[in-house]
């Protein structure tokens, strides 16, 4: 199946509609394959121009001297049918269309985008876009993004690859994971996905291993298009997690219904159980979809919803309770002998029923304790950890304490580090040892649930495909990576 | 060809696309969908035979492809207790019928028993779709679904996990699993009827529409009291 590969590691790519004027997409588009990290050919394509940045440019495709791997095209919108002819001419493998002018805009355009189908299908050229910022690749260095990078700054390479509906979504993400150093290993912008969809790119990003975890911005489906992301997912969701935001725009041409179901059937709810049965995690916006990627990435899933709370301060604790208990986690009372061996190492005024109080006059040491003694039991399945740093005695030992933990127990570890400057360097430090932090106890627990909710989907989803053995997987070649 | 299948088939031969309440009560019966019992009776002896041999009291309704809400025009009788009423029901069904449209097309009523009080009302539908296919929804009927829109969705077809893991979404459950002395609804009857609506559908790709609605829960089984299945249109 997969050609998908030449959009991310092309060993050559023709710059269709490259530009000498600065600003311009043409331009923006030239510079970013021009830049170290692209170790391919590049080749700008444009007949009012015998030469740009430096390179020779080319008045058509087929006038390169080179085999083309991959074509972008950031052309008027009515001569793109003809560019793609070339591309076909060429032999041309993979082509990204940034032009927009295509189906979004009505009849004409939606006419054009049939051509360009059919001529794509009839030279196994495959597309991305139109309409789209395209690819970004942070270790090959493609970059389809055609705003300059002192508006829009690449993020470094990391284990979330992102897929979006939406270019001006895909775009910020991209700034914004830069800005708060988020990895990205691929972002791919689908546009008007008049080819490659949602469903394609999950099992091609299923393979790459660079990417741990998947993000969906989806605005919605074409017609039938939903069962086959459901099957899609389903096998993706085996070996690494989807996270989908979904936003809240309704179908667009309602339908006659005549019964009760029909009515109540909101567009919203029949996605929430798409994903429920995908397995794919739903976020309610970008940063919440990234906190769970966050968890997904760094943590083990979490076997069961009991949580052990650790905290240095009384209310965060409380907040933390209501908090996981809202999302159907628990909070279970440590039977009586843990507790009685967490007061044989601590002073008496510590409380140690769940959460565990440390109080405000903890050192590190006492974290340790409480995760050390309680965390690898058979009573709880993951820890969330608060720490106000405002506490003096409080140093950031403990940062190693919990990372040590963390590697052995084989149960996710989460963080809430609340305050200023001090609390931020510490959850960095936190996360550069992989343990997740965030800023409040209610963030922190949707990421637990998170790490639960993907485990127990998953479980499910391994029986339907499995069935009883795993005979029947195995027969329609998915793979496990357990 | 399945007895539902063959029903189906003999509805659209009409030019149809509304099954009339007995045949979609066949229809999911032949799916192993628990229904209350009832006859089709086309003048008053029959009914009052049918009346006696389902045992009383019993409840009459309307049996016309034109009349689709039974109850708004007068062609709904409950809580029928003897011959007589049955009799004196039958007269009055038809003639608010006529009054309604006169040239309906009257295929009888049907006698049906008389369901017991429920532990709680429940409704399961199914409607396809754009994106997804059919989508099967379960809630608890009367106002829960009427006023708070308190219903689960998941898509055909379903497993047991999906058909019990939408029963408990709802944030009416625990009027399911018995709330002020009440006894607990019988939740693997509800789970099995979700099951096998999924089953009917996917197999009988024909169906558009249905509804399920009320169902009457027991602490032991239940039954469906009142379906609605709708074809889509043929290819015109």
């Amino acid at each position: 199946m997969s050609n998908l590969k030449y959009f991310f590691e092309p060993n050559s790519v023709a710059i269709i509609g490259a530009s000498g004027r600065d600003g311009s997409v043409g331009n923006v588009l030239l510079r970013n394959f021009l830049s170290k990290k692209f170790k391919g050919r590049v080749y700008p394509v444009n007949p009012h121009y015998g030469e740009i940045l430096g390179r020779k440019c080319y008045p058509s495709i087929i006038d390169i001297p080179d085999e083309i791997d991959m074509a972008v095209i950031a052309t008027p919108a009515h001569i793109v049918p003809r560019v793609l002819k070339e591309c076909a001419e060429k032999k041309v493998k993979s082509v990204v269309i940034i032009s927009g002018g295509f189906s979004e805009i009505g009849e004409e355009g939606r006419r054009r985008e049939e051509e360009v189908v059919k001529i794509a299908k009839e030279s196994n050229i495959r597309i991305i876009g139109p309409n789209c910022v395209g690819v970004f690749d942070s270790k090959t260095g493609v970059d389809t993004v055609f705003l300059p990078r002192y508006k829009l700054n690449r993020p470094e390479a990391g284990p979330i690859a992102f897929i979006s509906q939406s270019g001006a979504f895909a775009s910020a993400m991209m700034d914004w994971c830069a800005s708060v150093r988020l990895g990205i290993s691929k972002m791919i912008s689908l546009g008007n996905k008049c080819d490659v969809d949602e469903a394609e790119l999950l099992e091609f990003l299923a393979e790459d291993e660079d990417t741990k975890v998947i993000v969906l911005y989806i605005e919605g489906f074409k017609e039938n298009e939903g069962r086959k992301f459901i099957d899609a997912a389903r096998k993706v969701v085996l070996r690494k997690p989807i996270i989908a935001i979904k936003s809240g725009r309704s179908r667009g041409g309602a339908r006659a219904v005549s019964s009760h179901t029909g009515a109540l059937a909101g567009v919203d709810q029949v996605y929430d159980a798409a994903f429920k049965q995908a397995g794919v995690i739903r976020a309610k916006n970008f940063e919440e979809a990234f906190d769970l990627a966050k968890a997904l990435f760094m943590q083990p899933v979490a076997r069961g919803p009991r949580v052990l709370i650790v905290t240095n301060g009384g209310g965060a604790g409380v907040m933390a309770v209501d908090a996981c208990e809202e999302l159907g986690l628990c909070v279970p009372e440590l039977p009586p002998e843990i507790q009685r061996r967490l007061y044989t190492k601590y002073p008496p005024h510590c409380i140690v029923k769940n959460p565990v109080d440390v109080t405000g006059d903890t050192d590190a040491l006492r974290y340790r304790i409480a995760l050390e003694d309680v965390l690898p039991t058979e009573h709880v399945d993951t820890a969330m950890v608060i720490m106000l740093f405002t506490a003096p005695l409080l140093d950031l030992t403990v940062v190693d304490h919990i990372a040590d933990i963390a590697d052995s127990v084989g149960k996710p570890i989460v963080t809430v580090v609340m305050g200023g400057m001090f609390a931020m360097r510490a959850a960095e430090l936190l996360e550069e040892n992989n343990i997740p932090a965030y800023p409040t106890p209610e963030r922190a627990a949707k990421a637990l649930w998170a790490l639960h909710e993907y485990h127990r989907r998953r479980e499910e989803i391994r029986k339907i495909l499995f069935g009883e053995s795993g005979y029947a997987l195995k027969k329609r070649g998915v793979k496990s990576n357990e | 060809m399945s007895k539902a299948r063959k029903i189906i088939e003999e509805v659209l031969s009409e030019g149809r696309n509304f099954l009339l309440e007995s045949e979609a009560k066949m229809v999911i019966a032949d799916y192993g969908i628990p229904v209350t019992k009832f006859e089709i009776a086309t003048n008053e002896d029959e009914a009052v035979e049918a009346a006696n041999r389902i045992g009383y009291p019993v409840v009459m309704k309307i049996l016309s492809p034109d009349i689709i809400h039974k109850s708004d025009v007068g062609g709904v009788k409950l809580n029928l207790k003897n011959d007589q009423e049955v009799r004196q029901a039958f007269k009055e069904i038809i003639e608010n019928v006529r009054k309604f449209k006169s040239d309906a097309d009257i295929r009888g009523v049907t006698v049906q028993e008389m369901a017991p009080e429920p532990v709680a009302e429940v409704i399961v539908g199914m409607t396809k779709d754009p994106q997804f296919g059919p989508a099967i929804m379960f809630g608890l009927g009367g106002i829960f679904v009427e006023v708070l829109k308190d219903v689960s969705f998941r898509i055909a077809p379903l497993t047991a996990y999906d058909a019990r893991e939408m029963i408990q979404e709802i944030k009416g459950y625990p009027v399911l699993t018995g709330i002020r002395g009440r006894p607990p609804a019988d939740i693997d009857t509800l789970v099995n009827i979700i099951l096998n609506v999924s089953k009917l559908v996917m197999e009988i790709e024909e169906i558009d529409q249905l509804d399920l609605n009320p169902i009457f829960a027991y602490s032991k089984g239940a039954k469906t009291v009142d379906a609605r299945i709708i074809l889509s249109k043929p290819e015109e």
